[in-house]
Order: structure tokens, then sequence, then C-alpha cells
């Protein structure tokens, strides 16, 4: 197994830094050695951080999130709540009015943005070494003191409308409209978390504000760094940046879900020469015994792109589409395998016709060993890849600690995915897929479809 | 050697301290180096982790087909995943990505490029599998009608399933009137359909050879190692005789051109504006102010366009700027504006070319000037922060006829440009009067009941 150390003489360096810093006496760190050479710190307010140290460029990222604060739990009629914090938690905060911060963000090259999605609410801050006391006070500012002044949660809603209307003419944004709204039905997940052009006129300064006091908490809180950063340093701006933040927070949960509407095909039209084609069925858990068969499944089936089967028969023989992937995708509330596609309106009924096949003979008959041995080699062989960039790592580190994964997960994946046999696959293969279960979305004007379609005519959740 | 100074953080940090003149110091410590054939080759030398970028760029591409044979550039590239004399049709990809790797292509319409990332150990066999392409296409006759028909799903889902897409592809051949750089990178539909195996096996005939490509490779590999792998590999391939580009030249355009198009897909108002500018090449002075004034114009929510129109006027939800010279012969300008309910098209763009012209005018701040430069120039670390980003970098600077130094010494130079350039430039490229823009309305259908209803 490949070997990756960015930083040989961590322990070294650690002893000299928590020297200078006498203060730090506290700061508790576990270092694990492996492909990355992860330290498990834990800071004075509590709070845990996985770090990678690597010195060889000035740049720190620090990936954050809050765990369960998320756009699941926006009101049905403030959707787009979550979104619309992300927008403006840099529009001003503490003494910097809305141009003053971003103005002190651009001349120091910092850049700090927020992100939202349906599980938690976070951001990433990626800086040069030589600013990064003055990008961590504004970090904590943004989350502490952040203004939310009506000027610019006005801007940001205005934008976000603007968005979505763009968005009202590409076919994927639609289906995806349509499959969240059908497969989550009843659900928090078939909202939209963008927003709708009517929720975020409901949206008001004040809403922002209890949301910036009730959704974030240091228990919550989950922290991925890497860059020019000792464990001392990193644990000082940690507690700088978010020590001030409520212990904990009375968040509901979000209820675990199954996939609604099974067997269901929904028909939008829409006057394009293609038709957009995107299914749902259930899926399976990181943390399930067999992911790692899963993720061999899932390879040779339609997650590779090129070489996968489906990619095979319908683009490689049949020119029918440029592209046809799948892949797991893992929520809080409900695991899904996904596939999308999108082909020309007369070849729709055929394209159907091939995926169905495909799940079929994945189900039916093993896989042989040239395919497991392929998927193995890709799988296990391009993790490097995968950390070619300090913000790519700091990513992972939080993602790792989000996934519930150990600080081990990378070192163990290889063995993991070695040991998966063909029988595995199949064991997998049978119990998961099923395209009786799946919901379908098309989008796009095909011509003689077989299957019951439901047409549906308005867009759920933009308007 | 080169790569203890790459990794040197006090190195880049001198750099871009802005308070001292910057020194000329290089971003990637590249080397180049010539085989005897004349293909030229690039190392960027990157030891933080043991994977490297391996791309092979040719000076080819949309504006060397044909009359008549759009696409054909592009049906090329994704023919060279068809097969070769030792890598059988439609393994190119699956073997890569058995060696860890990701692979892909790109095509312009100067220049066409193939790269894979994989671990260090296995550079040499994505190499022997492109030097395999390069000289010996299989282009299975089957394959070229079902690849073609892929295209011609690739031209749907892109280009006619986005309304904007499709419509900008228009504006853009009126903005290079009697250019091949009017053309669609992926081809005219009814030209794509046309292509034929004697079509490909002719371009690439004309152009895949070593000495119309650069390599250039960046990751954990020494200059040295890779001299030995290229000059064996690369270097045993015959150059061939390569044509002198031969582009059509671009009329004074008389008549201000103005194109509009509504689209019930379409669901609010918004503007596009195209101006043909230098590209590097041509003249780097202009080309380095554009950058500037892109900075200034329109990077982040401080830029002068999003703080007059968004901000304070609240004429617009968006506004940008935006410039690419990165091109062979003319780069582009491209201005886009969506307008807040209650204002016009005109409005937004009105506002837009007001704020152009005070820059024509009155120039920009040396604070503006100096606050531009130290973000670039900072922002040259963070591309070091990335292994193919690099690659990608100098192998697009080199291939549209920049050079290396033009590369790595790009922060010095932009910080030898002074507020007069940047007016200069303004005046002569920004100034609607001194260089014609196309214009593009695009706007929704207006659907008979809603008529009704307002």
């Amino acid at each position: 197994m490949m070997k990756i150390h960015f930083l040989l003489f961590t322990f070294l360096l650690l002893s000299f830094t928590a020297c200078d810093d006498a203060q730090d006496a506290n700061t508790d760190i576990i270092s694990h050695e492996g492909i990355l050479d992860i330290q498990e710190i834990k800071t004075k307010s509590g709070i845990t951080i996985w770090l990678v140290e690597d010195h060889s460029l000035p740049i720190i990222a620090m990936n954050f999130a809050f765990k369960g604060a998320g756009a699941a739990l926006d009101p049905a009629d403030k959707q787009g709540l979550s979104q619309l914090a992300s927008n403006t938690f840099d529009e001003g905060a503490g003494d910097y009015s809305s141009e003053d911060f971003q103005k002190t963000l651009n001349d120091n090259s910092i850049s700090i943005r927020f992100v939202s999605n349906r599980d938690y609410f976070g951001g990433q801050f990626k800086t040069l070494t030589k600013h990064k006391d003055l990008a961590a006070e504004l970090l904590h500012l943004a989350l502490t003191e952040p203004r939310f002044e009506p000027e610019a949660v006005d801007r940001m809603r205005n934008a976000n409308i603007s968005r979505i209307k763009h968005s009202l003419s590409k076919p994927q944004w639609v289906a995806a409209r349509f499959l969240n709204d059908v497969a989550y039905e009843g659900h928090p997940y078939a909202q939209n978390s963008g927003g709708t052009v009517s929720t975020l006129g409901n949206i008001t300064p004040e809403d922002l504000h209890q949301f910036a006091k009730t959704r974030l908490s240091r228990e919550d809180l989950h922290i991925g760094i890497m860059g020019d950063i000792s464990a001392a340093q990193a644990s000082a701006m940690i507690d700088n940046i978010f020590g001030a933040l409520p212990e904990t927070q009375d968040l509901k949960e979000t209820a675990s879900l199954q996939l609604q509407n099974p067997g269901k095909t929904i028909l939008y039209e829409m006057d394009n020469p293609q038709t957009i084609i995107q299914i749902s069925q259930q899926g399976i858990a990181k943390t399930d015994p067999d992911y790692y068969a899963a993720i061999v499944m899932n390879y040779i089936l339609g997650g590779s792109g090129f070489g996968s089967r489906l990619m095979e028969e319908v683009r490689e023989k049949r020119g029918l589409s440029y592209g046809i992937y799948t892949y797991l995708g893992h929520m809080d509330s409900i695991n899904t395998l996904q596939l999308s596609t999108s082909t020309q309106n007369e070849n729709v009924a055929q394209t159907l016709g091939i995926i169905a096949e495909e799940w079929q003979k994945m189900s039916d008959a093993p896989i042989t060993e040239k395919e497991l041995q392929d998927a193995q080699a890709y799988l296990v062989g391009s993790l490097p890849l995968s950390l070619t960039s300090t913000d790519k790592i700091s990513g992972l580190l939080l993602n790792m600690q989000m996934d519930k994964l150990p600080i081990s997960y990378l070192d163990d994946r290889s063995a993991k995915i070695e040991a998966v046999t063909t029988e595995d696959v199949s064991a997998v293969s049978q119990n998961l897929l099923n395209l009786d279960n799946a919901v379908t979305i098309l989008v796009g004007k095909p011509s003689a479809i077989n299957e019951d379609v439901v047409i549906k005519k308005d867009i759920p959740n933009a308007e | 050697m080169a790569a203890a100074l790459l990794l040197s953080p006090l190195s880049a940090s001198a750099k871009a301290d802005n308070a001292t003149p910057p020194e000329r110091t290089p971003l990637f410590n590249a080397e180049s180096f010539m085989l005897d054939n004349g293909m030229q080759v690039v190392v960027i030398p990157n030891h933080r982790i043991p994977v490297v970028t391996h791309m092979v760029w040719y000076y080819t591409g949309g504006a060397d087909e044909p009359r008549g044979k759009t696409g054909v550039a592009h049906l090329m590239e994704h023919m060279m995943f068809k097969g070769s004399s030792n890598v059988p049709t439609g393994e190119f990809s699956t073997r890569v990505k058995t060696l860890g790797g990701q692979d892909n292509a790109f095509t312009s319409l100067d220049f066409t490029a193939y790269f894979q990332s994989v671990p260090a150990r296995h550079l040499e066999t994505v190499m022997r599998m492109e030097a395999d392409r390069m000289q010996s296409l299989l282009m299975p006759e089957d394959h070229v009608i079902s690849e073609r028909d892929v295209v011609i799903q690739e031209r749907k889902q892109v280009t006619e399933n986005n309304p904007r897409a499709h419509f900008a592809e228009h504006l853009n051949t009126a903005a290079f009137i009697n250019h091949p750089y009017g053309r669609p990178v992926i081809g005219w539909m009814q030209e794509i359909k046309n292509i034929n195996r004697g079509d490909l096996m002719d371009f690439h005939d004309k152009h895949y050879a070593p000495n119309n490509a650069i390599l250039v490779v960046s990751g954990d590999i020494t200059a040295e190692q890779l001299k030995a792998l290229a000059t064996e590999i690369y270097g045993a391939i015959p150059p061939k005789e390569i044509a002198q580009r031969d582009w059509t030249d671009i009329p004074v355009v008389v008549g201000d051109v103005e194109m509009h198009h509504s689209d019930p897909r379409i669901r609010q108002n918004s503007v596009m504006k195209i101006a043909r500018a230098p590209s590097f090449r041509q003249d780097k002075t202009a080309a380095l102010s554009l950058q500037l004034l892109e900075t200034i114009l329109s990077d982040g929510s401080n830029s002068r366009l999003y703080k007059s129109l968004v901000v304070d006027q609240k004429i617009a939800s968006n506004v940008s700027m935006s410039y690419n010279g990165s091109t062979w012969e003319d780069g582009k300008i491209w201005l886009s504006a969506t307008p807040n309910d209650g204002f016009t098209n005109k409005q937004a763009t009105d506002a837009l070319m007001y704020e152009l012209n005070k820059i024509s005018q009155n120039g920009v701040t040396d604070t503006e000037l100096s606050e531009a430069k130290t973000r670039l120039t900072e922002s040259a670390i963070f591309a070091r922060d990335s292994l193919s980003g690099p690659a990608m970098i100098v192998g697009r600077a080199l291939i549209t006829g920049s050079s290396l130094d033009d590369v790595e010494y790009w922060a010095y130079d932009l910080n030898n440009i002074t507020a007069q350039d940047l007016q200069n430039t303004a005046e002569r490229y920004l100034n609607e009067n001194n260089n014609p823009f196309v214009t593009g309305h695009l706007s929704p259908a207006i659907v008979k009941e809603e008529d009704q209803v307002q």
C-alpha cells in the first residue's frame, strides 16, 4: 500500500510549537500515522479537530459543518432559509459593514464560503498563512455578530430568485425538483433547500438572526484542517473562531425516511430535443457491512463512466446518450442509488429498456473476475488523486467525521475493497437492485413510452 | 533543484508581499526542452504526493477544420479513445482506470488536449498509450457512426437543451464574421451529421504529429527522469510537415449588431454583449491590462459593476465582465446582466456601459490598481495548490502562443502595468465607439393566456 507522508517529523514539530505556546498545555492530541498523518485535537472549549499539517505551501484550508443544522429544519413557508443564511453571513458582521467585510476578504485573498444542504450548515475557509489571524477574526465575527442588514438580505434574496428563474429553463434542475417532491413526499427532504420564489419572499432579517442564535453549537460542530499550521496554532484558532458559540442547541431530529411512491414514473413535458431521465431507489449506508461490495457493484453498473456496463450499452454500442451514470447517495435520513442520463426524445423507451435489463443482469448473474479486479484496482489505486490539493484534503477530513468513519478509515479502506468477492457483489445486487421500487422522472418530450406515466403540469417547490 | 524552491513557503510569501517591489521569481519552476523531432516538452515538478498529470496538447482545433466540416476536430478527439495499434478499441480509459488513474480530453477552437492523472509509477505506461494514438489510429467505421451519434446527443444535451447556450452560439458567430472563431467547437448539427471516416483520417494525418504538439507533465517527476522517457517514447515518432494556419480575416464591421431571442423556456430577461480583444500572443500589455480591468470591474461584491448596478442602483440582480485572452488570434470580452423586475435590458446595459466608459474617461485609482495586482498575485500562490492546475495553465498558455516566461513571470509583468495602460486599454477595447460589441437580448416568449391576464 502506498504511503503518503506529508510530514515525517510531526511529533518533533509539535513539541516545539507546544513549548512556544505554553498556553496550550491542555491541548489533547492523538496522532494517527497512515496514508495521511491525521492529528485528532481536542481544543480547550471541547471542539474536536482533525488536522493534517503540510508546510510545503503557505496555505491553510479549513472545512467546518454543524451537523443536523441544515435545510431540513427550514419551515415549509420559509424554504431557503439556510441557503439565504449561507449567502448573508458574510454580508457584514460586528464593526464591518457589508462592503468593509467583503473588501477585507478580497484585499487579503481570504476566502470564506458558507454552504448549506439538507443535513448540515457549514463552510470553507481558505487563507494564506500570513493572513490567518485576520481570516479567523472575520469568520468569528460572521458567526457570532452577523448583521443581516435588510439591504443585503434583499439583494441576496433577489439573486436567489433570479437563480431560480434561470434554473427553470434547465431540465436537469426541473427533474431534480420532481425527484425530491415524489421520492421524499411528506418529509422535509421534499422541500427545495434553495428556496422558492414565494418562500424566499417570506424570510426576514429577524429569521436569519434567529437562525444564527438557534442552529449553531459546538456540540454539532465538525472540523477538518489541512495546511501550513501547527496543532497548537490550529487549536487556538478554532477556539477563537467557534469557542463563544453555545455548547448545545435543541435541534429537531429529522425523521428517517423510506423512498416514497416506489414504482412511479413521472413526466413533465418540456419542449427540448432531449429527455432527461433521473431514477432513484433505496441505497445503502456507508456503515453497512455490505457497503464495500455495493461500491464495487455501483462502479461496474454505472459509477465508473467509461467502462461501466451502462455506458458501454447506452453510449459506446448504441450512441444513445452523451453519458449515463449511477451513484450511491448518502443523507442522514435516507440512502439512495440514483441514475441520471439524457437521450433524444425518440429513444427514451429504448434507453429505459436497457437500464432495466442491466439492473436485472446485475442481480441475476455474477460479475466476472476481471470486472471485479478492474473495479478494485481503480477504487484502491485512485485514492491519491483525491488528495491533490489543500482544500480537497480538509474537505475529506470533515466528511470522514460527518460520516462517523474512524480516523483509520483511509488505511482500512483498501483492504476492505480488496476483500470483496464476486459472491459479495451478487448478494448485495440481489438485495439492493430493484427498479420496481424506484421513482423515475422524465423531463422532455419523450415519444412512445410504454410505462404507466403520470403527467405533471406544475413544477413543485419552484414558484 | 527546482523542487526545493517550489516547496519553500518563503519564496512564495516574499513574492506575494506587495509592499516591496515584486521580485522576478518564477511561479511554477517549470523546465522546457525540445526533442529532436520538434516536440516541446515541459516539466512542472511538484513532489507533494506521488502522482503526475500527463498532458499532450496539439496545435489544432475547431478553427483548423475545412470549410463545411465543423465538428471534425471534436469528433476526432472522441475517436482517439476508439483504439490504436497497441490499445484495443474502447480500452484506453478503462486501462487508465485500472492504473488508479483518471483521463479525459478537451477540444477548443485553437487546440485539442488529452490528459491522464495517474500514480507516478504509471507515467511511462500512459505515455506509451498516448504516443500510440498519436501515430496509429484504428478509427473503426462502425465506431465512427456510433460516436457521431454520441456527439449529436452531446450537442442536444449541452447546447440545444439550453436556450442560453444555444443563443450564445449565434451571438458568437456575429462577433467573428468571416473567421473560423465564429464556429461552435462542437460543430453545426447539419455538418456533424455528414462527417465521415475519411474526414477524420485526413484531419489526424494533417495535424497529429510530435512537432505539432506539446507534452506537459506536472507532479512527482524531475526534468531528468522525464527527458529520458520522452526521448525514448515520443522522440521515436517521426515529424510531419505541418501546413501554416490559414485563417480568414475579420472585415470592418458596419452597423450595430443586436440580436433578440424569445423562448418559452426562459423566465426572465437578460442581456449579453461580446466584443473581440487582443489575445496574450497579440498584445501582452493589453491582455494584462484587461485582466486587471476584469478584476476591478467584476471580481467580487466590491467590484465596480456589482457595487454600481446591484448594490447602489439595484438595476440588476447580477452583472459581469470577463475577458479571455488565452487564444491564438483575437480573445473575447463578455458582458452580461440580468435586470431586476421593473428594469429593462437597455437600462441594465446603459448602466453597465456607463461604468466601462467611466474608466476610459477617468481611469482607475492607484489604490484600485494596487489592490487588483495584489489579489491576482496572491491567486498565483493558490494556483500552485493543485496537481493538474499548473499543467493546464502552462499548456494552455504555450499552445496559444505565449512563452513559458510569460507564465512564470506573469505576476511580475502584471505589476509593471500602469494606470495609464488600463485607461488606454479601456478606451480602445471597452468603448463601444472604438470596438464594436454584439448585443444579445434573451427574453421569455409571451404566452397568449398570460397576455390576457395582464
